[in-house]
């Protein structure tokens, strides 16, 4: 039987009450201590002090200002090094591979470097977050501009478009598509590296407050924080990321206005 | 819609200058140890105001020659010349509307007419919304200026494609094929409005095409191509009255003559 859409996000809704009863039930069973697997009643008051001490909201609003930073950097420089990737194939020969090879990294490898190179200042979160993200937006913009149908190559220039103005006026908005996109995985990269990074080098930020639970032995504060950290993630990748991809796609005729 | 007193094609009428002139133009790719001729050495002379088709099977070398003359590709040897001057390149005095509409989705339908007019300083700022108007109520869309092309119908783009090439008052205009994608009705409908267009603007145009009723519908002088390696095979001057009806039993008549002219 086919169950109508409409009716999917019941099921969905039924699945995570379904998810936490299963905790729950794990919880009751006290196959670990209170301590290492808290009930989620127990992460949920957790999160609910840290609120009311004052240490949570310092915190997010360090790591998004961090994020804001960081992503804004790696974002420019990806997007101009995918440029130069775009317009020259020597350009993007020496470069697609470093960058294919650089991303097998996980992003938090870049923390022990960093804390060679920056010491234990926020630069060093930097440095991880634009080392995380900066590669994959120049890689999806080189594709984006690689992808480009050859028709607006040419209508532009029978139009009389010189060299110097087809980034501009033509390589850049039909690119667009795939430089939102590779705007958003950049984004969720950088959400990874950026919080990794806290984790080691931080005294304040959703890493810092990660790696304080463990050191006192807190389960619900790791738990509650790791929560928390995909909420924001994915709160700014659909709605922040997917409403400008959407609006753009639908802008330029590219998708449909509504989803459908 | 006089038409039925006049016999003599439009082109004849004034007596007008050499537009574009090409000299022992040829075409060879490199291919290996062995050299693959895709046009014979051609030489044409197209009068202001002609319209001229380009008429051939699949690969003779029509739109090769039609890619040459935008500047799209090189000459192996001869030479172009437009106004007396010698042309290289891709410029906007001999401007290309394609198979593909080639719209810019990122622009609405004003915003595409008026991509051509940016560079050209003879159009001031203030004139080029002005003049972009003027050529979509050419083409009959006066009213979608602020469109997405994504709205638009196949047939409505293809005019606003046409809007453009026309925009930015090309010396030559060429036309690659620009209705093969479209449904019968609709490619009637552009015939009409491309015929009406060029007896306004008195445009000199070159259009490729391999539908023989297509050249004899619009065309004062149709050259027939033969492929490997390409050539230039035939003329005919087609003297029917304007405008002509792709459905008319004449255009029919001389589309037979020219699929003759072909299979001679």
């Amino acid at each position: 039987m086919r169950i109508p859409q409409y009716k999917i996000k019941y099921y969905v809704l039924g699945f995570y009450v379904l998810l936490l009863a299963a905790w729950q039930a794990l919880y009751w069973a006290q196959l670990m201590p209170d301590f290492l697997f808290p009930s989620p009643r127990q992460v949920a008051q957790r999160l609910w002090e840290l609120t009311t001490d004052d240490y949570l909201w310092p915190s997010v609003k360090a790591t998004f200002k961090r994020m804001g930073i960081g992503f804004s950097i790696a974002a420019s420089i990806g997007l101009l090094v995918g440029l130069a990737m775009g317009l020259s194939r020597v350009v993007n020969g020496c470069l697609r591979s470093l960058f294919l090879g650089v991303q097998t990294l996980p992003t938090a490898a870049w923390v022990p470097f960093s804390l060679l190179i920056f010491g234990l200042s926020d630069h060093g979160i930097y440095f991880v977050i634009i080392m995380s993200s900066a590669p994959a937006v120049a890689l999806a913009t080189s594709d984006g501009i690689q992808h480009i149908p050859v028709i607006y190559l040419r209508v532009a220039r029978t139009l009389g478009t010189p060299a110097y103005a087809m980034p501009v006026r033509v390589i850049l908005p039909a690119s667009l598509p795939g430089v939102v996109t590779g705007m958003k995985l950049g984004w969720t990269l950088a959400w990874h590296g950026g919080v990794s990074a806290e984790l080691i080098k931080s005294t304040i930020g959703l890493g810092f407050l990660l790696q304080m639970g463990r050191e006192l032995n807190d389960a619900a504060q790791v738990i509650g924080i790791m929560v928390l950290t995909v909420l924001f993630g994915l709160a700014l990748d659909r709605f922040v990321f997917g409403l400008i991809q959407k609006r753009i796609l639908a802008h330029s005729g590219l998708a449909p206005r509504s989803p459908g | 819609m006089n038409g039925t007193e006049s016999n003599a094609p439009v082109a004849a009428v004034a007596a007008p200058a050499v537009k574009l002139k090409l000299t022992q133009v040829s075409k060879t790719y490199p291919n290996g140890a062995q050299a693959a001729v895709a046009l014979d050495p051609v030489n044409l002379e197209i009068r202001e105001g002609e319209f001229v088709i380009l008429f051939g099977p699949s690969g003779c070398g029509k739109s090769t020659l039609l890619n040459i003359i935008a500047g799209f590709e090189d000459v192996t040897g001869g030479e172009i010349t437009l106004d007396g001057t010698p042309v290289e390149g891709p410029h906007h005095d001999r401007l290309m509307m394609f198979q593909e509409h080639g719209l810019f989705p990122w622009l609405d339908v004003i915003q595409n007419v008026m991509f051509g007019l940016r560079r050209q300083f003879r159009f001031k700022p203030r004139a080029r919304r002005a003049r972009a108007r003027e050529f979509l109520q050419m083409v009959h869309l006066g009213e979608f200026e602020k469109s997405r092309v994504h709205e638009l119908s196949g047939g409505m783009k293809q005019r606003v494609a046409l809007a453009r090439a026309l925009a930015p008052d090309p010396k030559v205009l060429l036309v690659d094929e620009p209705f093969g994608a479209l449904d019968a009705l609709t490619r009637a409908k552009l015939y009409g409005d491309l015929q009406e267009i060029h007896q306004r603007t008195r445009k000199t145009i070159i259009l490729v095409t391999h539908d023989a009723r297509e050249a004899a519908c619009l065309g004062d002088r149709v050259l027939v191509f033969s492929g490997a390696p390409g050539r230039v095979k035939a003329e005919i001057t087609i003297s029917l009255p304007r405008p002509r009806d792709i459905n008319d039993p004449a255009v029919g008549e001389c589309a037979a003559g020219i699929m003759a002219q072909l299979e001679a």
